[in-house]
């Protein structure tokens, strides 16, 4: 007996009327096995020491000594994990806090643009960053940013400050220059998912309101807030699952040794570690911990907006 | 309060070559029931919704108790509209929804609360107010709609299709309803419809649209016994008039109707409009299914005013029968008896009241009688 027996005739119907479609899903279902699952495999490198030997991998790799919880617990105690810690949390925090909130103003705003040309215009230009590779944007920003860069420059103008700020070598401004950073990459891109919401919306709800002595503020509070609310919480929910998930480009392009103590978060660190000072089983670890908290966050929120009556992703 | 006088207003939308609403020059007096009745693109809801200021005038002017509206936002115009798919505040609760336009307008707290339940009271909707319109059935939903528009009391009701989404059941429940709403608050109401039925039982006073131009307006009886033109004699009325091609002759004095099958004395009071010169002229003479009847054939000779016709088919109603026959190139629908049973191919004849009967220019379509008093 085949597997294909255990299915019941019906469903076998089914399956074969509805054999495109699977097969439609065949390419999304190997870039899972081989990107998303295949590689977990090498989870198991957190929990041995593992010693690369060249030409050898998958017996340095299953051959490695098991050290348990070793790892972790290095991570844990060490000097720099509270400081990791706070990085990626307050910076991502920030970011999602700015990064958030500014696609579904410019959405709102976009939509009451009665002027098609310029609103096409304006969501074109929004979104174009979202395709400049990293390593241009940090370099616009490190150069806007400079001593003797337009920011600066306009700060002298305006008599905000006589001396430049060095916004790249202080720490304290690092986190607020990358959820800039990630807000101005990101906002436009991040806008149409809104407006798409927002575009269906039912029109006579508006002219319901209009009729009952609505203005356009009125409008946008009692419906279009209220309608975006269910994409606003999933969008919610996916974010902080990436609560930990800093992204890895911006800190290490826009980070120096002098902004280190802001700019160093998880994935910076994982790198260092890993990559560069070839500790893969602690990288490994420090990773895993990373999914772990992820994963943990998006089923607490997940279950949170269910509780509120809210849209929620299972 | 409530009056309303459309100027010789239009609706041109861009790159339309036709205007959506041509010429509607009509006076709405303050407590009518007024109907807008038309097929689709008809201009009906266009002509509404300027009315209601969700749309702009192109040109005309529009007045609500003498004061010029044509620029004024929706919420200045004293005015509550009711929509077709409801358009309630999916966030909001049943008692939110009806509150919101008052709230809006500043209404004291207190005083919002009494209305909401006395409206919440009259539509019998008091136990859903704390419901979320997603809980609520159709039904329930377009009485939320209602209590919404009533609650602010305004000066007119505007009503876009709101019946609709309903079932057959329950719209004619509804309509019973907003009948029995609009004579006890005697608010100026304009609605807006594709269905004859309802217009005919609801309005008292009808608009027939079509093609952005006023048909005909009359009342109801007005409208079904004395009809324009040709469309407003096929729009109006289920099963619709049965239309018979032919022209009329002048025999001694007399005019008759008549085609290859039949020869038929055209009444009297319609002589006025045959007296001009109408050599030529084709018409339409138009008959209503109640106005025609069916007898036995016993296949003897034709007698006057009877013609033999033969059975296609026959739809039962329940309370009335519909014959449908054959009478030449022509069918012709009869309303009968249900208890009389006519099978296909029956042989049998039909005679016209004619003293009911309509006649029709068939190229401009215009009623011979009523030529020159149409709207």
């Amino acid at each position: 007996m085949n597997a294909w027996h255990w299915i019941s005739p019906a469903k076998r119907k089914r399956i074969i009327k509805q054999r495109y479609l699977y097969l439609m899903l065949v390419p999304a279902f190997l870039w899972s096995v081989l990107f998303a699952y295949g590689p977990m495999v090498g989870l198991y490198m957190a929990f041995i020491d593992y010693q690369p030997t060249l030409g050898k991998f998958w017996s340095s790799f299953f051959g490695g000594k098991f050290v348990g919880l070793q790892w972790f617990n290095l991570f844990f105690a060490g000097d720099e994990f509270f400081l990791i810690m706070r990085n990626t949390l307050v910076s991502s925090v920030l970011s999602i806090a700015i990064g958030f909130v500014v696609p579904i103003v410019i959405a709102m705003a976009l939509n009451e643009v009665r002027y098609m040309a310029f609103k096409r215009v304006v969501q074109t230009v929004s979104y174009m960053p979202y395709f400049i590779s990293w390593v241009i944007a940090a370099n616009i920003f490190v150069t806007l940013l400079s001593a003797d860069g337009l920011v600066n420059e306009l700060l002298k103008l305006l008599g905000l400050t006589r001396d430049s700020i060095l916004f790249m070598q202080e720490g304290r401004y690092f986190w607020g220059i990358v959820a800039g950073a990630n807000t101005w990459k990101d906002m436009g891109y991040n806008s149409i998912i809104y407006l798409a919401a927002i575009a269906s919306i039912n029109p006579e709800l508006y002219e319901a309101a209009r009729v009952d002595g609505a203005g356009r503020v009125k409008q946008a509070a009692y419906i279009t807030l209220p309608m975006l609310k269910p994409t606003i919480v999933i969008l919610l929910i996916l974010a902080v699952g990436n609560l930990l998930n800093t992204g890895f480009d911006q800190y290490y392009l826009l980070g120096n040794s002098l902004n280190r103590d802001y700019s160093d978060v998880l994935d910076t660190y994982a790198f260092r570690y890993g990559l560069q000072n070839g500790m893969f089983s602690y990288a490994s670890a420090v990773g895993l911990f990373k999914s772990i908290v992820a994963f943990l966050l998006v089923l607490g929120v997940n279950s949170l907006a269910r509780r509120m009556k809210s849209n929620s992703l299972f | 309060m409530g009056s309303i006088t459309f100027n010789h207003v239009y609706k041109r939308y861009k790159g339309e070559a036709r205007p959506a609403v041509n010429d509607f020059h009509l006076s709405i007096e303050e407590g009518e029931f007024l109907v807008l009745v038309g097929p689709s693109g008809c201009g009906k809801s266009t002509t509404l919704r300027m009315l209601a200021g969700l749309e702009e005038i192109s040109e005309g002017d529009l007045y609500i108790d003498d004061k010029y509206v044509n620029y004024l936002s929706p919420k200045d115009r004293d005015i509550a509209m009711v929509f077709q798919n409801y358009a309630l505040y999916p966030n909001l609760s049943v008692y939110e929804n009806i509150a919101l336009g008052l709230k809006l307008r500043k209404t004291a707290k207190h005083d919002i609360e009494l209305r909401v339940n006395r409206v919440a009271r009259i539509l019998e909707i008091s136990h859903l107010l704390g419901r979320k319109p997603n809980q609520l059935s159709g039904g329930q939903k377009q009485r939320v709609a209602l209590g919404r528009a009533i609650a602010r009391e305004p000066q007119v009701f505007l009503m876009d299709e709101p019946l609709s989404n309903l079932d057959a059941k329950l719209r004619a429940q509804t309509r019973a309803e907003i009948i029995k709403l609009q004579s006890e608050l005697k608010r100026t109401t304009v609605y807006v419809t594709h269905d004859q039925v309802e217009a005919m039982t609801m309005g008292t006073r009808i608009v027939v649209m079509k093609d952005g131009i006023i048909q005909q307006v009359a009342p109801p009886r007005e409208l079904y016994d004395q009809p324009a033109n040709l469309f407003v004699a096929g729009f109006i009325g289920s099963p619709q008039m049965n239309f018979i091609q032919g022209s009329v002759t002048r025999e001694d004095g007399r005019f008759y109707f008549v085609n290859k099958r039949i020869k038929l004395p055209v009444p009297e009071h319609h002589y006025p409009g045959f007296n001009r010169d109408r050599n030529g002229i084709s018409f339409i003479m138009g008959v209503r299914p109640e106005h025609a009847l069916l007898k036995a054939d016993t296949g003897r000779e034709e007698e006057e005013g009877w013609v033999r016709c033969e059975v296609e088919m026959t739809e039962i109603t329940g309370a009335d029968s519909y014959v449908y026959v054959r009478l030449g190139e022509q069918t012709v629908i009869v309303r009968t008896d249900p208890d009389k049973l006519h099978r296909k191919d029956d042989k049998l004849l039909v005679s016209f009241a004619m003293n009911k009967v309509h006649f029709f220019e068939e190229q401009s379509g215009d009623s011979v009688s009523l030529k020159g008093d149409a709207q």
